[in-house]
């Protein structure tokens, strides 16, 4: 009887060391991962800041972006309008000089015409009328000539 | 006590210490070094998706501003990619060219090597040197009236802007410049906005801005007359241009 009760005595001893022993290990375990989780939190909470200011940064980015392409398209469209205000300008200075260069010769022409007939009876009048003739000619190319330029002023 | 009496008491601790042994406590098992449980390797994607490269959606990235240098003129309108070197546009926004001038929501320059435009319809599409950034997919149906959509364009030649409305409703032509019927929406609209896709809210093209009305109302070629366009090869000819 005795024996018995001592044996069991011993036992439940033994068994509550080990339990205590256990549970001493399971709270070291338990604080060891408390410990990572704590880290581990306080690099989320590290990473989720980082990837609202990277957030952040690409949508300014985003905005600069769309920004200098609607600058650059605009700067073309300037650009392209600027071109064809210079292209109809040279168009329009190329056909005044026309115009003029075809006007001083019908009036050098004309003036030379003029001499002619102020001294008719020394030519010939089929010389004077072939004369009168390129006058007209060149006298006609300024009438043209004047017609482009103001086709080009009403484009 | 008397001799009996202990004797039964001295039974009583013999059976209690037997039958106790059936409910002695077990020795502990041992601690485990970790207790985090094994991670499934995350299956890696097989596509990415509708991610974007560059943070843009696709609505914003399939846009196309089309500059039209003309014969003493020089007009914006709005886009958008249907293939790699395939953009759709209003006739209006490319007809009378000297030039086309193509560029991206991003700013980069995109040669055009040919124009085309319907004959039935307020359409163009444009041939592209270099690959559009984006193309999305065109809707089976025409939208329902009441539902929502979305246009990305370059109103007034400026940034590139998206609004919303709804759809209102079908209508003629007010124009006659496209045969059958056009769709009638509420989303804002500006002179520039011409060619712009219109959206349903799964991203897909339901229909093309073509004009808008004093109201603020913005028509919209649909999306069935630009595929009865698409598929017939006939029905666009080279875009008329100016010398």
């Amino acid at each position: 009887m005795l024996v018995v009760s001592g044996l069991l005595t011993a036992y439940l001893i033994r068994t509550t060391t080990a339990w205590q022993r256990t549970s001493a290990e399971w709270e070291d375990l338990a604080r060891t991962h408390g410990t990572e989780l704590a880290q581990v939190q306080t690099d989320l909470e590290a990473a989720q800041a980082e990837l609202t200011d990277t957030q952040t940064q690409l949508a300014a980015a985003q905005q600069r972006i769309t920004e200098l392409a609607d600058e650059k398209a605009r700067l073309g469209d300037t650009s392209a309008s600027q071109q064809q205000l210079a292209d109809y300008q040279a168009r329009v200075s190329q056909a005044a000089g026309q115009v003029a260069t075809a006007l001083a010769n019908c009036i050098d022409g004309q003036q030379r015409l003029i001499g002619y007939l102020r001294d008719a009876d020394q030519y010939d009048p089929s010389d004077l009328q072939r004369f009168a003739t390129d006058v007209d000619r060149v006298c006609g190319a300024a009438t043209d000539a004047n017609a482009a330029l103001q086709r080009e002023l009403d484009r | 006590m008397t001799r009996p009496g202990l004797r039964a008491l001295s039974g009583l601790a013999l059976l209690a210490s037997v039958t106790g042994c059936a409910v002695l406590p077990a020795m502990p098992a041992p601690v485990p070094s970790s207790v985090i449980p094994n991670r499934a390797p995350a299956p890696a994607p097989t596509s990415s998706g509708n991610l974007s490269p560059d943070g843009f959606d696709a609505a914003q990235r399939m846009a196309v501003r089309i500059r039209n240098i003309g014969c003493g003129s020089v007009s914006t309108g709005s886009g958008f990619a249907i293939d790699a070197n395939t953009l759709v546009t209003n006739r209006h926004v490319v007809a009378d060219s000297s030039a086309l001038q193509l560029s991206t929501y991003d700013g980069r320059d995109v040669g055009a090597t040919a124009a085309s435009t319907a004959g039935l319809a307020d359409l163009a599409i444009v041939r592209t040197a270099e690959p559009l950034p984006a193309a999305p997919e065109l809707a089976d149906a025409d939208p329902a009236t009441g539902d929502a959509v979305t246009v990305v364009g370059y109103p007034l030649g400026q940034r590139l802007t998206i609004t919303t409305g709804s759809v209102l409703g079908a209508t003629t032509d007010p124009l006659n410049v496209n045969l059958g019927e056009v769709l009638v929406t509420d989303a804002p609209v500006e002179p520039g906005s011409s060619g712009s896709a219109v959206l349903d809210t799964d991203g897909r093209v339901v229909g093309v801005v073509y004009a808008k009305d004093a109201e603020g109302h913005s028509f919209v070629v649909p999306v069935s007359t630009l595929r009865a366009m698409l598929d017939d090869e006939s029905a666009f000819t080279a875009a008329p241009t100016c010398t």
